[in-house]
């Protein structure tokens, strides 16, 4: 027994030294950045140019990995704080704020001062997704913002004239109304959506347009409750809970079912004539290339009032353990470069993150999809006209508040649906569990304390200018909205400075 | 033996043992106390770790504190007990499948019976298809064709098929179960609402044509059911407390068995949790007050304690049953209006409501089989024969061997399981709500273990995270105690 135990942990020893010693790494002699990404030909591409962008300008070369089982937030964030981290990473709209605070993400604001890659080389909106407290933490892969896909086909089948380029609240329930009735004949189960589910954006959408934001202009209170948000709550209850414009997250779930796929069925679905619309960003190409020809329109999502949609990036970033700062920081820097650029553009993605290559004849005018070329135009110029950046709180991390099922958002407007909270009652409710959220950072963090003290001094400032109808400074306000909406109204000191 | 060689011996026997050593050392003993530590601390994943190096604070009970006022951790707490409900039935379900195991493996004479009961089953899904067509019925054919299948085989096999069926469950592994119940529970596509489909139909079609059985009639019943329900745990509580044999606490537990449906039920009639509970209280206080007012056959026992482990268990089923016939009372008055548009089968994951019972079916489905079985089959084959052939002579009938011979036999076995199961039911829904639901709708099946989770990984909050789980092994804790203290004597009896 003794002599097979010794046997089995000599013959264990030598085969993980001999595992150790035969790893594909170890046959590589140059740098191996490891890329938590998915896999797709996009990113292989992106890898091939990145090398040949090396080669061209005669500096070493480097081999990139991807990395597509570890994409969960939970996953990069444990692995980054044990020490194991990806040297790059994907970082998707809710988790900015989270691995900035940690420490974990590299900061590269020399680096992309000196190599052209700060953040006046993209979208001003975007300064808010890649600078956290003046420091910079990545560069964009892509940007945009969601805008309403309107399948021509399905108006046509059901007799429902399109929406026009720009439209409103109440023009979206009449011809969402129009559409859901002709689509599902009396007695039968419900098989046609105006469109997905977009639970998660929509509130924003909605409330940004009565000129209501979560946040305040310092984004140290939450704002929800307002009278504003009590209409959009009831507006979305209406859509969703009594004429099924909207399908609950749960219905979302059975369509993808119905579909027997998982990730893209919105796509097939909407192909399908099941959903009508779709509100996604313009990367939806890729996956609509692949399902035939579609007659397709884009229009802005439907807005009253204040006329607005989100913007946002898919942002990389670098680990700030890993052992290859260097060439960590030339990938950022690449993103700048033409050949990704044209790469994002011809491959129907997002925005290039470089807002001048939106402009070019690759972008506009794709010389193999022609049908394309009328949606093209539209991205290109409403997302940077209309766009505007989540409110990023530094007090409140945006997964708290919009984590699918978990945020507090969601859950609220869940209990709304689900009959349990009141549309009048929900404002109230949400503002008091981001502000004890808020209440809990700072007091955890007296660095935090300091910054939130300051801030509140000026949200008193800001309120006192108000209530006199006097403008404000616009160095003062940090929420993008507000920076915005200021700006609409007439109601800032000056220009905003990015 | 000499010295050397017992020191070597012992050498060789630590050197055998060090893994397991290390191994509890490094991943349980270490982490439980650094845990423990962590717990009044404001270790937070986002500013103390490898990058970000700011002094950890002591709070002491600051997150214990905070857990306590936090409005999230009670409806938590709810969903964890309210998926709890299950566990008497689960063992129940265990237990007659035990039962059922044992008897068909001595059962192989039986075949012909068997053979009716599946051309039985498969007449009843031949009816089904023409009654309903292939479409809504091919799930009812296939079902009723699988269980004549099993049931032969079974009976051929002499329950050895019974036995691997009813265990598949325990060693399939978890998230693809998961993910398995996930499909059957889909509303449209599932197999469990199209199942239901046609039975809901032909139900609206029968409410619709007999509202008024359902507006007053099911609401009548089951209150008529709740009351004599309720009518008799009253009677044996008060009988109990005269004859000596429940003390103050065991009164109390069983009036709670009363007030807690009684509280749910004005909820759902839309009185505020506030005034519920008030209500409930109030007329719990009366009853136990007068109860305890009355006389004692046998003067006042000191045990204040007595007879507290039968009215928790008794609780534990007396609950959920008068729950059901709440249901019936609320549900009733508004069946007609609902079958006139047709009664449509639930959205079981998806709706707050039916979240919470979807995932009770489907642990049900898993503990009936599961380790529970194999241990009430050790315990049945281990009940000396001797005591049934005593039974027989003295003509005691299926009913009274059982509850005379079986069910004290196996007393230590259900006392065993019992513990284990209140102990995975307090730690669990972890999986399935990661896996089935994240949490949702609306936290309706967020469980506290769920909410550890979320709070120590997703929100980095590992100190707040470490407290919950403290609170959490303090409820398994405490209430492992009392089924020790009072769930033992049972045992020894």
């Amino acid at each position: 027994m003794k002599r097979l135990l010794f046997i089995s942990f000599a013959v264990l020893t030598l085969a993980s030294a001999a595992l150790y010693w035969t790893r594909s790494e170890r046959q590589i002699t140059v740098p191996v950045l490891y890329w938590i990404t998915q896999v797709d030909p996009l990113k292989e591409e992106t890898i091939a140019l990145f090398k040949s962008w090396l080669h061209d300008r005669g500096l070493p070369p480097v081999e990139v990995r991807i990395d597509n089982a570890n994409q969960d937030p939970t996953k990069k964030l444990a692995q980054g704080l044990a020490g194991v981290g990806a040297d790059l990473f994907d970082i998707y709209i809710f988790e900015t704020e989270l691995f900035s605070q940690s420490g974990m993400l590299m900061d590269v604001t020399e680096q992309a001062q000196a190599a052209g890659f700060g953040p006046e080389a993209t979208y001003p909106a975007l300064y808010g997704d890649i600078v956290v407290n003046g420091r910079q933490f990545g560069f964009p892969r892509n940007a945009g913002g969601n805008m309403c896909w309107i399948n021509q086909d399905t108006f046509a089948r059901y007799g429902v004239p399109e929406p026009g380029e720009h439209w409103t609240w109440d023009e979206f329930e009449q011809l969402g109304r129009k559409l859901v009735t002709a689509a599902n004949p009396p007695g039968t189960r419900q098989r046609v959506y105006f469109i997905q589910g977009f639970q998660n954006v929509s509130p924003m959408l909605l409330r940004r347009g009565l000129g209501l934001d979560i946040f305040n202009e310092t984004m140290t209170r939450c704002t929800l409750d307002d009278p504003r948000n009590t209409e959009v709550m009831r507006r979305q209850y209406r859509w969703v809970a009594e004429l099924h414009l909207i399908p609950t997250l749960a219905e979302q779930m059975t369509m993808a079912a119905d579909a027997g796929r998982k990730g893209d069925e919105w796509f097939y679905l909407y192909a399908k004539g099941r959903y009508a619309m779709l509100l996604v960003d313009r990367w939806a190409l890729i996956r609509l290339r692949d399902l035939g020809p579609l007659r397709s329109r884009v229009v802005e999502p439907c807005n009253s009032g204040f006329r607005n949609m989100e913007i946002g990036c898919g942002l990389l970033a670098a680990y700030a353990g890993t052992k290859h700062p260097r060439e960590a920081a030339q990938f950022l820097q690449f993103l700048t470069s033409e050949p990704f650029n044209l790469l994002i553009a011809r491959s129907g993605d997002s925005l290039p993150p470089v807002p001048k290559y939106a402009k070019t004849e690759a972008f506009l005018r794709p010389p193999d999809h022609p049908e394309e070329w009328a949606m093209e135009k539209m991205f290109a110029a409403t997302a940077p006209e209309i766009g505007i950046a989540y409110a990023r709180s530094p007090f409140v991390q945006s997964g708290t508040l919009y984590r699918p099922v978990t945020g507090i958002d969601q859950q609220v407007y869940d209990a709304v649906v689900a009959g349990r909270l009141a549309p009048e009652d929900a404002g109230r409710v949400e503002a008091a569990r981001i502000d004890a959220e808020i209440a809990l950072n700072v007091r955890a963090d007296p660095k935090l304390r300091r910054q939130y003290d300051e801030l509140v001094k000026v949200q008193q400032k800001i309120d006192a200018l108000r209530a006199q109808g006097r403008p404000v400074p616009v160095a003062w306000i940090t929420n993008p909205f507000h920076r915005a909406y200021y700006k609409a109204k007439g109601w800032l000191q000056e220009e905003p400075k990015l | 033996m000499s010295r050397q060689s017992r020191a070597r011996r012992l050498g060789v026997g630590l050197l055998f043992l060090l893994p397991n050593i290390l191994g509890f050392l490094a991943f349980i003993l270490v982490p439980l106390v650094m845990s423990f530590g962590m717990a009044f601390t404001d270790w937070d994943f986002l500013r103390h770790n490898l990058f970000r190096h700011e002094p950890l604070h002591f709070i002491g009970v600051g997150n214990f504190a905070r857990l306590f006022t936090h409005p999230l951790f009670w409806q938590y707490l709810g969903n964890t007990f309210f998926l709890m409900l299950g566990l008497p039935f689960a063992i129940a379900g265990s237990l007659g499948a035990a039962l059922l195991l044992t008897r068909a493996g001595r059962a192989r004479h039986r075949i012909k019976a068997a053979l009716v009961l599946a051309m039985v089953i498969l007449a009843g899904s031949g009816l089904m298809l023409l009654r309903g067509g292939m479409a809504e019925s091919g799930v009812w054919l296939f079902f009723g064709l699988l269980t004549a299948a099993t049931l032969i085989a079974g009976v051929l096999t002499g329950g050895m098929l019974y036995r691997t069926l009813f265990y598949l469950p325990n060693f399939t592994a978890g998230v693809a179960t998961f993910v398995l119940w996930k499909k059957l529970y889909n509303p449209d596509t599932g197999p469990i609402n199209q199942a239901l489909a046609p039975l809901l139909d032909q139900f609206s079609a029968w409410v619709r044509s007999m509202p008024n059985a359902f507006t007053f009639g099911l609401p009548l019943v089951s209150a008529g059911l709740a009351t004599v329900i309720a009518g008799w745990q009253a009677r044996r509580l008060r009988r109990q407390w005269d004859q000596s044999e429940a003390g103050v606490a065991a009164v109390i537990a069983g009036t709670v068995a009363l007030g807690v449906p009684l509280a749910l039920l004005l909820g759902w009639w839309g009185v505020s949790a506030a005034l519920a509970g008030a209500m409930s209280l109030i007329v719990g206080a009366v009853f136990a007050g007068l109860t305890f007012r009355r006389s004692r056959v046998w003067g006042r026992t000191k045990a204040v304690d007595k007879g507290l482990g039968t009215e928790v268990a008794l609780a534990m089923v007396l609950i959920p049953l008068l729950l059901l016939l709440a249901a019936g009372i609320v549900i009733g008055p508004s069946l007609p209006a609902a079958a006139a548009a047709g009664i449509e089968p639930p959205n079981w994951l998806g709706d707050y409501y039916w979240a919470k019972p979807a995932f009770i079916m489907m642990m049900l489905w898993a503990a009936i089989g599961s380790n529970n079985m194999i241990l009430y089959l050790a315990g049945l084959s281990s009940i000396p024969p001797e005591l049934y052939e005593a039974a027989d002579m003295d003509g005691a009938t299926a009913a009274q061997r059982f509850w005379h011979i079986t069910w004290p036999q196996l007393a230590p076995v259900t006392f065993f399981i019992s513990i284990m199961s209140v102990i995975y039911g307090l730690q669990g829904g972890f999986e399935m709500a990661r896996a089935m639901t994240l949490g949702g709708p609306a936290g309706s099946t967020t469980t506290l273990s769920y909410f550890i989770f979320n709070e120590g990984f997703e929100t980095g909050r590992i100190g707040y995270a470490s407290a919950v789980a403290w609170v959490l092994f303090a409820l398994v804790f405490g209430l492992s105690l009392c089924n020790f203290r009072y769930g033992s004597r049972h045992v020894d009896d």
